[in-house]
């Protein structure tokens, strides 16, 4: 017998098919706007900014990518890039082996929505290609529709763009990675993006 | 066969200052839990909603076992399936040569640690780097993890400065957390780029998408997911959950008991391989059908490995993960070590516990932690006789005047007890005092008030 079918037979065995499932979870009304999400993300190590009109959006994008102070490759998505026109940074090409976004200073990408509860901005793994950029770019600049703000993980889960599933990955990113190994002591940076910008489109 | 943990927690766990630190450490991360849960409006109906939808899944395991594993192949997983430990090793190690996978990245998995899966690897010629800082750690010192979520929260930073400077070349005598950290993404940002394989767990498995969840603080997984050409996931059968809804109101509870955060850096939902790569998930029973037939056990897998029953034992605090002696250490460690452990010794586990019952109260799902604890006391399964000091308690609290005899007598002799420095008393004063005593007795007292 495989593995599977024994194991199959052995949990067969074991249950009886009678415990039924809860109700769905109602959960308390909060706000879902970006000040409480921007609030959560600054606890989680991240900055929100704005919100801002859609035509000040580049120079804004332009002064946080000078603030940071980043020396190298600036790149932008395409949705990102009909935002925000011409500038600094430069067009991925997604199709580029994962190992290609290794020097990326900044990665200008647009976020599907956003959690109040929590600050994370869920991101679509056709925005986020080549995969590994979100993780490799030293600095994270994501734009957020305030529009897109859900107030809790419930509703984020409900409401994730029409295909994110069929995408290898949609990953919710709260703040720049982080790690408390050493003593518990808060180290932004571990291995991912060192910091997490959020500019909010009004 | 007596039980070790307190010969195991003299032999290992650091006194004084070091045991100042850790229990401060552990008892930061409780702290941190409580605040979260107090903030959140929909804490405690998340546990209970979370208990409930863990208890429906474990009792249609078969069902979604099988739906994960459709819906999984057809987004372009490939499913295994694993009977036991062995089997896991075998798995992965022949998945690994057929790719010709040399260097492998893996990152946290307790179930990799609990089938001793990096040894078997290592023996096979394959290198195997952990990556998440804690486990870099305790992986560069030669030592297994010591905390489900905080791999190397018995180390100060002086251990971690010096093995460091010895292993990665940082600065002599620097023991900054900050440029620690940054000396070890140096070395593993190479690793990760140069990669032929990485290996993962999974917190979650949704059953009605085929998605594989994981979630990190530092993105590591990530990372070694997101570059190298083939991903193997490890996976317990318990990590199912029915469908995204359910995932959501684990995802709400997960960081909040592991460390008070609302929600961890990167939690990443993962259908299927990337575009040109393979994704492995290999679910895993290794004793874990045993507790699914046992009534009084089953609901121990529900447990998210958040490590809230770590953070609030007080056996865990002083004792340290070590002395546990096996992948998994405190209360749910105790709890599942009688399966799933394995060696013999740590079947006895269940005795390393005052039942104290703060376990219980911080689980997230809701186990019932201390009772379980209790209910293997006595089990086939744990074969073990009480050690001497409880069964001559049981004795006396049976027999109303034995109690009586030894209280008088414990009344007359306290105040020398605090200064014997014989056999067992002498480990067990070593770093405690003994409370005054009362003078007089419950029942006297009680008597007066009269």
């Amino acid at each position: 017998m495989s593995a599977r079918d024994e194991i199959l037979a052995r949990v067969r065995a074991a249950v009886s098919h009678v415990v039924a499932a809860p109700g769905p979870f109602e959960p308390a009304r909060r706000r879902a706007d970006f000040a409480a999400f921007g609030a959560q993300l600054a606890a989680a190590g991240g900055q929100a900014l704005g919100p801002f009109a859609a035509a000040e959006l580049a120079a804004r994008v332009t002064e946080r990518c000078r603030e940071l102070g980043a020396s190298g490759r600036i790149v932008a998505s395409d949705a990102a890039l009909l935002r925000l026109g011409a500038g600094p940074w430069q067009p991925i090409q997604p199709d580029a082996p994962p190992h290609a976004a290794a020097d990326v200073a900044v990665a200008v990408l647009c976020g599907a929505l956003g959690v109040a509860e929590n600050g994370a901005v869920g991101l679509d793994g056709r925005e986020a290609s080549p995969r590994a950029l979100p993780v490799l770019c030293e600095h994270l600049v994501l734009l957020l529709e305030t529009r897109r703000i859900v107030p809790d993980m419930h509703a984020a889960l409900a409401s994730l763009p029409e295909g994110a599933l069929a995408q290898h990955h949609f990953t919710f990113v709260a703040g720049p990675s982080k790690t408390a190994d050493i003593e518990g002591e808060l180290v932004l940076g571990a291995h991912g993006a060192r910091s997490l910008s959020v500019l909010g489109i009004a | 066969m007596t039980f070790s943990l307190d010969r195991r927690a003299a032999e290992l766990l650091p006194r004084g200052e070091r045991l100042a630190a850790h229990a401060a450490a552990v008892g930061a991360l409780r702290d941190k839990r409580d605040a979260a849960g107090r903030a959140e409006p929909d804490f405690e109906r998340l546990r209970e909603q979370a208990r409930a939808i863990k208890a429906h899944t474990l009792d249609h395991l078969d069902v979604y076992l099988e739906r994960f594993e459709a819906r999984a192949q057809q987004a372009g997983a490939r499913v295994h399936f694993a009977a036991d430990a062995a089997e896991l090793r075998r798995v992965v190690t022949e998945l690994l040569v057929a790719k010709g996978a040399r260097r492998v990245v893996k990152s946290k998995s307790m179930l990799t640690e609990e089938c001793a899966l990096n040894p078997h690897l290592e023996r096979a010629g394959i290198e195997v780097v952990d990556t998440d800082l804690g486990e870099r750690i305790v992986q560069l010192g030669h030592e297994p993890p010591s905390h489900i979520i905080m791999p190397a929260i018995h180390r100060t930073r002086g251990d971690i400065g010096a093995l460091f400077e010895r292993e990665l070349a940082s600065a002599p005598g620097d023991t900054d957390p900050g440029r620690l950290t940054a000396a070890a993404r140096r070395d593993l940002r190479a690793r990760f780029l140069a990669a032929d394989a990485a290996i993962s767990g999974a917190n979650f498995a949704v059953a009605e998408t085929g998605t594989v969840v994981i979630v990190t603080n530092e993105g590591n997984a990530d990372l070694g997911s997101a570059l190298a050409p083939v991903h193997i996931a490890c996976l317990g059968i318990e990590k199912l959950v029915p469908a995204l809804p359910d995932l959501a109101v684990f995802l709400r509870l997960l960081a909040r008991s592991a460390t008070g955060q609302p929600i961890s850096a990167y939690t990443t939902l993962m259908t299927g391989p990337r575009r040109g790569a393979e994704l492995h998930v290999v679910l895993v029973d290794n004793g874990r059908t045993r507790l699914l037939a046992d009534p009084a056990h089953r609901s121990a897998l529900s447990c998210i490995r958040c490590g809230a029953c770590l953070n609030t034992c007080p056996v865990y605090r002083r004792a340290g993960g070590h002395a546990y002696g096996w992948a998994l250490p405190g209360p749910i460690g105790a709890v599942l070590a009688p399966v799933l452990a394995p060696d013999a010794e740590q079947r006895s586990l269940p005795f390393a516990s005052s039942l104290c019952g703060s376990c219980s109260a911080v689980c997230p799902v809701k186990i019932d932690l201390h009772d379980q604890l209790l209910a293997w006391r006595g089990s086939d399964s744990v074969p073990v006789a009480p050690p001497p000091g409880t069964r001559l308690a049981a004795a006396a609290l049976r027999h109303p005047l034995a109690y009586r005899a030894v209280a008088l007598a414990a009344r007359l002799v306290w105040p020398w007890l605090g200064r014997l420095r014989v056999g067992p008393a002498r480990a067990w004063l070593a770093s405690r005092e003994l409370p005054e005593h009362p003078g007089e007795s419950f029942r006297a007292r009680m008597r007066a008030r009269r």
